[in-house]
This record gives structure tokens, C-alpha cells and sequence, in this order.
């Protein structure tokens, strides 16, 4: 099991686009894949999930990957979130 | 049987501003001393009547608790000596109170109010008796303190029974719904379904503020039930009571042949029914659900399919052992229709 925190970088949050660019990435991979943020835990291969946290420009969520791809599935999602959602 | 929960969580505190502003129409709360103290933060659900504090005896004074002053408080501080009065007021105040309700519409003198102000306690009257305003705010605080818990699923009342259909992502949760919704069942929520414990025993799903009976259908993207199917394709809140928990069909699994073997499932230290359901091509789910919902109601009343048949088998095997030579049914009538 990987954790690992990370911060929202794009100013406009985790609104619509990055979210979908988010599952879609996490859905290619086997592994289990939860966000955490303010006492929620959502499954982060669901796109109403990912939503529901409205994460504004800031916000810190705690990634969670568990299963046989978990290295390249927490590479990939966190080079996601580092790069702001290329926006 | 087990499924992925969300963490569990409670709620640490909520202010006294956010207590007033929701509950001002309803509990017809009217603030004395204007927004003094709203920043202050209630972290017990329990309601207090410092009765005993503003007699003198502080030392169990639950300070830190919701205060409420009714006929007693307030008549036995208006036939004591002011001076005395004053020196209880400054001693009660001084402690942290969160806020203090007056209920029954008592007078409250300028002396009270001013020595709330300075220490910044937050004072409301209200026209309810005691009786009824601890009950309706006891509510409001059982609630906003019941451990709660975001579980990944689709949940629907599906004649009158709380249905949460859990499994892994992309097994068909929202279709299933979507399909209940078509037959006329109502969905409660999809996705992130908030699970709350409220009193003893008992868990009830809704949606959150945000999602509320948006779903998501892949390849189509997100829909908007409420919109699409109207008022009665939905509602806002339902107990939880049946988990069907979808699983891709596995020759090796164990799954129940007779139901005889009921399974629980526990949500927040609540027990519930759990049911796990295989799944493949060609298997009509909605129809299950159904069943599921109608086998449960019929259990609710009195009738349990599986236990019916095995008590009528250990009948018929037991009057078999007096016969010899019996047909599997009975004669059949001269009308050969």
C-alpha cells in the first residue's frame, strides 16, 4: 500500500476537467485507488467521488493505492497532481 | 462478508453561529446580545441546566455543554438578593460556556445581558417550554455528532426497503439503479452514499448537498435523475437496511442455496442484512433486487420463504417413513385440464 499527500496546484480547483483527466488515469490501473480529504474517503476510479470533495486551490488530500500495480498507478497520479492537471 | 468502507468520522465541534442560523426559524431563537460569542465552539451533544452552578455549586458545573435557563433558573435568580444575583451570573459566565437559551419567553434584565457581553457568551430566548426545546435541540445535536461514513455505492428504496448495492467499481452499480428508477423504485443516492448512525441500531443513507441524484452511466457521462425521471424517482433520505454487495461470478466462492444461512453485514457497529450477489452476462439484477426487497418485506411480516420449505420437507419425510409405495403429488382431479 502506497500514501502519499498532495496539494491542489491549478487555481481553479478540482473542478470538472481534472477530475475526469483523474479517474480516467487511476482506471487504467488494477490497483484500489482512495482519496481522503476532511474525514471523507472516496473512491478516486469514480468521477462523482472525485467531485463530491470539491477540492478548491490549496487543499490537501491524502492519496491511498493498494494492489499489484500500485507503484506505476501512485507514479502516474501523482505526477497528475504535480503538474497542476496541465493547467 | 466484508466490503470497503470509508473511514468513519464524527463531527469535533460546531459553532454557535452555525447553531443559530439553522435552527432560528425552528426553534424561534432570538439572540440578546447580538453575534457576541458566535465563534465559540459546542463539542457536546448533551444539553445542560446549570440549575446547581447558579445556586453556588460549580464543581460538576458541565460548563462546556449547551446551557438552557427555564421557569426554574430564571424565577429562582429574580427572588434572590441582587447583589448575590450578580456575584452567581459573574461566576457562571466566567467559565467557557458555549451559548445560553432562555426558554418560555422569560424577561431577561439588562444586568444579564451585560455580564454574557463581557464575557462574550452568545444568549438567545425562545418562546418553546424547556421540555421542547431540549428535545428538538438534543435532536438537532444527535445529529450533527452521529458518527458518519461515506460508502461507494448506489442506494435505492426499493419498495419501501433501503437497498445499498455495493462492488467494486464498474460492476454496475449505477446501471442496476438507473434499471430500479425505470421500474418505478426511488434512488436515495449514487456513488458517495453518506451513511449516518442515528439513535441505537439504526442507519440512514442520503446523498451529499452536491451530488444529490446527479449518477454517473459510462459512456454517457452524468445525468440528473431527478430532472429526467421527476419527483417520484427519488427521495432524500431511507434506512439502510439490506447490502447487496455485487461480485463478479467465481465457481469457487460460496454463496448461499438456501438462504437459511443469513449473513450480517456491519456498518458503523450496526448490524444489517448482507447479501452477496453473483453476477454475469444475462443475469437480470433489477428483478433480483426486487425479490431481495420483497423476501426481506415478507421476513418483516412473518414469512420466511427458506424456512417454510425446509419445515414442509421435514413433514413430508417424516410421513413418508409410515408409507410405502407414494406418488410426488397428490391425485389428480377428474378434469385433466
Amino acid at each position: 500500500m502506497i500514501e502519499q499527500e498532495v496539494i491542489i496546484k491549478n487555481r481553479a480547483g478540482m473542478h470538472t476537467r481534472p477530475a475526469a483527466v483523474l479517474v480516467k488515469t487511476a482506471a487504467k490501473f488494477k490497483s484500489d485507488f482512495y482519496i481522503y480529504k476532511d474525514g471523507m474517503e472516496i473512491n478516486g476510479k469514480s468521477i462523482i467521488g472525485v467531485m463530491t470533495l470539491a477540492a478548491e486551490q490549496g487543499s490537501k488530500l491524502i492519496l491511498r493505492f493498494d494492489g499489484a500495480d500500485e507503484q506505476d498507478a501512485a507514479n502516474e497520479v501523482i505526477d497528475l497532481f504535480s503538474r497542476g492537471f496541465d493547467e | 462478508m466484508s466490503f470497503k468502507q470509508g473511514a468513519e468520522s464524527i463531527k469535533e465541534k460546531i459553532s454557535v453561529g452555525f447553531l443559530y442560523h439553522t435552527n432560528k426559524t425552528r426553534l424561534k431563537l432570538e439572540p440578546l446580545t447580538g453575534e457576541i460569542g458566535f465563534e465559540r465552539s459546542i463539542k457536546d451533544k448533551n444539553i445542560h441546566r446549570p440549575g446547581l452552578a447558579l445556586a453556588g455549586y460549580v464543581q460538576l458545573f458541565r460548563y462546556d455543554r449547551v446551557q438552557v435557563c427555564g421557569n426554574t433558573e430564571m424565577r429562582y435568580l429574580s427572588q434572590i438578593d441582587p447583589k448575590h444575583r450578580e456575584e452567581m451570573l459573574r461566576t457562571i459566565f466566567k467559565f467557557k460556556v458555549p451559548c445560553l437559551i432562555i426558554t418560555n419567553n422569560n424577561e431577561v434584565d439588562e444586568l444579564f445581558i451585560q455580564i454574557a457581553r463581557e464575557q462574550g457568551v452568545a444568549i438567545f430566548k425562545t418562546p418553546f417550554e424547556t421540555t421542547k426545546l431540549v428535545y428538538f435541540l438534543s435532536d438537532f445535536l444527535d445529529d450533527q455528532f452521529a458518527p458518519q461514513t461515506a460508502i461507494h455505492g448506489s442506494f435505492v428504496d426499493v419498495y419501501g426497503i433501503g437497498l445499498l448495492l455495493v462492488g467494486r467499481s464498474g460492476i454496475g452499480k449505477s446501471e442496476i439503479a438507473l434499471d430500479l428508477v425505470e421500474r418505478g423504485h426511488r434512488l436515495v443516492a449514487d456513488d458517495i452514499v453518506m451513511v449516518t448512525r442515528k439513535g441505537e441500531g439504526i442507519l440512514m443513507g442520503s446523498g451529499t448537498d452536491l451530488v444529490k441524484h446527479f449518477m454517473e452511466i459510462r459512456g454517457l457521462g452524468l445525468i440528473d435523475v431527478r430532472s429526467m425521471f421527476g419527483i417520484r424517482a427519488i427521495r432524500f433520505q431511507k434506512r439502510v437496511e439490506v447490502v447487496v454487495e455485487l461480485m463478479d461470478w467465481d465457481a469457487n466462492a460460496d454463496y448461499t442455496r438456501t438462504g437459511l444461512d443469513e449473513e450480517g453485514i456491519s456498518i458503523l457497529d450496526v448490524q444489517v442484512l448482507g447479501i452477496k450477489l453473483p453476477i454475469f452476462p444475462g443475469k437480470n439484477v433489477t428483478v433480483i433486487c426486487e425479490v431481495i426487497a420483497l423476501n426481506y418485506l415478507l421476513k418483516h411480516y412473518g414469512y420466511d420463504a427458506a424456512k417454510e420449505f425446509a419445515k414442509r420437507l421435514e413433514a413430508v419425510i417424516s410421513e413418508k417413513s409410515k408409507q410405502i409405495g407414494e406418488r410426488r403429488v397428490d391425485y389428480f382431479e377428474h378434469d385433466f385440464e
